[in-house]
């Protein structure tokens, strides 16, 4: 051994694990896997994983302020079992009124991190790269789509599930708990996918036209703000005007209409909350699926065209 | 099988024709595809990646043809684009394993192939640093790994050594002169500048508005275009004219005597020239023409026969 060292030690010693060029003959997968790898880095991405501390610092900090109140009741469930047995009202979260309360957060998620998602590759002009490869361009834009709408599943699902661990906790019999809860919760998954993909194809479509994240970002934030308020002036006007087409405009907000729709998967009702009744939840549930095929739709369009 | 092969292949953008009706045939091996700014270069390697579709004519790579197997061609084709193409906020590896797995290959040969074709291209500690605090140099180093990480059969390169020093820009031909040679993969380099195109490539095709000038193995080029540029404190004039009386081309140019190398004899005669004259020499150096000159002088001579 120590003679092989002598012998190597004497010829040039960036050589020795040179072997040369090797090609490769191995397994090449197609476009599915392409747009597959994709996905994962793009998600990995969205929560600043591979990337800097600060990369990290929006995603989880604007989930976790999402998961925060459920992680309250979670942590004072015994006080508030104890509270609402000597009979207390106590006026607590839910999985149905969850999203209605916080979805202000969740906005700013989408804000902050779909133009992460779609314009760092415009910016830095890497679209050439994945569009000389096996991958086609409708791949990338929905392998990106998929990235958004799983990562704020994730963090949608996130007070779901402490809720649910803080309901269970408050029942005095656990296992009995679970069985009680558990239909109660399952609604939450289709409600909240709904809200997810919704929310992520609006704001990749509209961020994935600018290669300017400041950009996309004040674009994404006019249209959400304008979009809630200007079809509820209409119609708050309209019911004084008696224009009875008004309450159609509230299906074309963003997030109210989220919220109705939500209450469609728990079978809430929709006037406490001052909705047109008019309509029911029903309508806003086809709505929001409406607007996510549109947006989706854009998005697919915007990347037949985007420049390589 | 041709490399790569068109037939009146055409491109216009509105009313300006990039490509005029190209009509080409390439072996595998290194090419060197130059034209002025403007030329077209971009624009046929991107009708050949099929990121831009021909107004008329066709192309096909490697027997695949641009409109019909785009997805065929890209799987077996590296791409370095002319512009930066890297995002800075990620590492080499992690961006070069990221491409190869794009490119189809399964997480572990991504992984085992970027490392290698990282220190092919010659990254080594730096690989795992930011690429936003990288050097031009190292930024091209990866953007030609990004290129070479799923073992193409056939590389394009646009402009390969744009914005790197004369040290950079050596170290970069090489590289493309062995991945041309040892690593057997055919390249099509893309450059304005013929220099560079004669120190790697061994097939030339010339370009300009959208035409083919030329195409023709290197030597035929450099032959013709080599000149020798003598250089003297003074007596420019009268060592021109000592030249020409020693029946050599040869041009003043201000301090400089140019001098058209057709023979080695040369050498010697300008030795003897300069120092019969006792003129003060300077330098002696084989020029490296402009790619203009080489337009002046192939379009007359050429454009017939394209």
């Amino acid at each position: 051994m120590s003679t092989a060292n002598r012998v190597t030690a004497s010829s040039p010693t960036g050589n020795i694990y040179d072997l040369g060029y090797r090609h490769y003959d191995g397994k090449r997968r197609g476009r599915w896997y392409a747009a597959w790898s994709l996905y994962v880095d793009s998600l990995r991405g969205i929560w600043g994983f591979g990337r800097p501390m600060s990369a990290k610092a929006a995603p989880f900090i604007l989930a976790g302020l999402y998961a925060f109140p459920a992680a309250i009741q979670l942590a004072f469930s015994s006080v508030i079992a104890q509270s609402v047995k000597e009979g207390n009202a106590a006026n607590l979260f839910e999985y149905g009124n969850y999203f209605t309360g916080l979805g202000i957060l969740m906005i700013l998620f989408c804000v902050a991190q779909a133009p992460e998602v779609v314009c760092r590759d415009q910016r830095y002009q890497v679209l050439p790269l994945y569009f000389t490869r096996a991958m086609g361009r409708s791949d990338y834009a929905l392998a990106r789509l998929a990235s958004l709408s799983t990562a704020l599943f994730l963090a949608l699902m996130v007070p779901m599930f402490a809720l649910f661990v803080g309901d269970v906790l408050m029942g005095a019999d656990a296992f009995a708990a679970i069985g009680t809860e558990l239909p109660k919760s399952l609604p939450s998954i289709p409600a909240n996918l709904l809200v997810a993909v919704s929310m992520a194809s609006i704001s990749l479509a509209l961020s994935s036209y600018s290669p300017r994240r400041a950009y996309s970002a004040i674009g994404l934030v006019a249209y959400f703000l304008l979009m809630e308020a200007v079809p509820a002036i209409i119609y708050g006007v309209g019911q004084h005007a008696g224009w009875t087409w008004a309450d159609k405009l509230v299906l074309t907000t963003p997030i109210t209409s989220l919220q109705a729709a939500t209450d469609w998967f728990f079978g809430r009702s929709l006037t406490a909350r001052g909705f047109p009744d008019t309509l029911g939840p029903d309508a806003y549930v086809l709505a929001c699926i409406a607007s996510a095929a549109l947006f989706t739709g854009i998005l697919l369009f915007r990347y037949r065209r985007v420049a390589a | 099988m041709a490399l790569i092969e068109t037939a009146g292949l055409t491109k216009e953008y509105g009313q300006v024709k990039a490509l005029n009706g190209l009509d080409f045939q390439l072996e595998p091996g290194i090419i060197g595809l130059v034209g002025a700014n403007g030329a077209g270069k971009s624009t046929l390697i991107k009708i050949l990646l099929g990121l831009v579709a021909p107004t008329s004519g066709r192309a096909s790579v490697l027997g695949m043809d641009v409109a019909a197997e785009a997805r065929g061609i890209r799987k077996v084709v590296g791409y370095m684009p002319e512009h930066d193409c890297l995002p800075p906020d990620v590492g080499a590896t992690e961006f070069v394993t990221h491409m190869a797995r794009i490119s189809g290959l399964p997480r572990t040969a991504a992984r085992e192939r970027t490392a290698e074709v990282l220190r092919h291209v010659g990254l080594y500690e730096e690989r795992y640093r930011q690429i936003g605090g990288y050097s031009t140099g190292m930024k091209q180093r990866v953007k030609l790994a990004q290129a070479l990480a799923h073992d193409p059969k056939l590389l394009l390169l646009d402009e390969p050594t744009n914005g790197l020093d004369p040290t950079g820009r050596d170290e970069m031909l090489d590289l493309i002169k062995r991945t041309g040679t040892e690593f057997g993969i055919s390249v099509v380099v893309a450059s304005h500048l013929l220099g560079e195109i004669e120190q790697v490539c061994s097939f030339l095709l010339a370009i300009d508005a959208g035409r083919v000038l030329k195409a023709a193995p290197i030597s035929t080029f450099t032959q013709r275009t080599s000149v020798l540029a003598v250089e003297v404190e003074e007596g420019a004039d009268r060592l021109a004219a000592a030249l020409m009386g020693r029946g050599f081309r040869a041009k003043q140019d201000e301090a400089c005597v140019l001098i058209a190398l057709e023979d080695e004899a040369l050498y010697d005669a300008v030795r003897d020239a300069v120092a019969d004259l006792g003129l003060p020499l300077v330098r002696i150096q084989q020029e490296r023409r402009r790619l203009e000159d080489i337009f002046r002088e192939a379009v007359p001579a050429s454009a017939g026969a394209q």
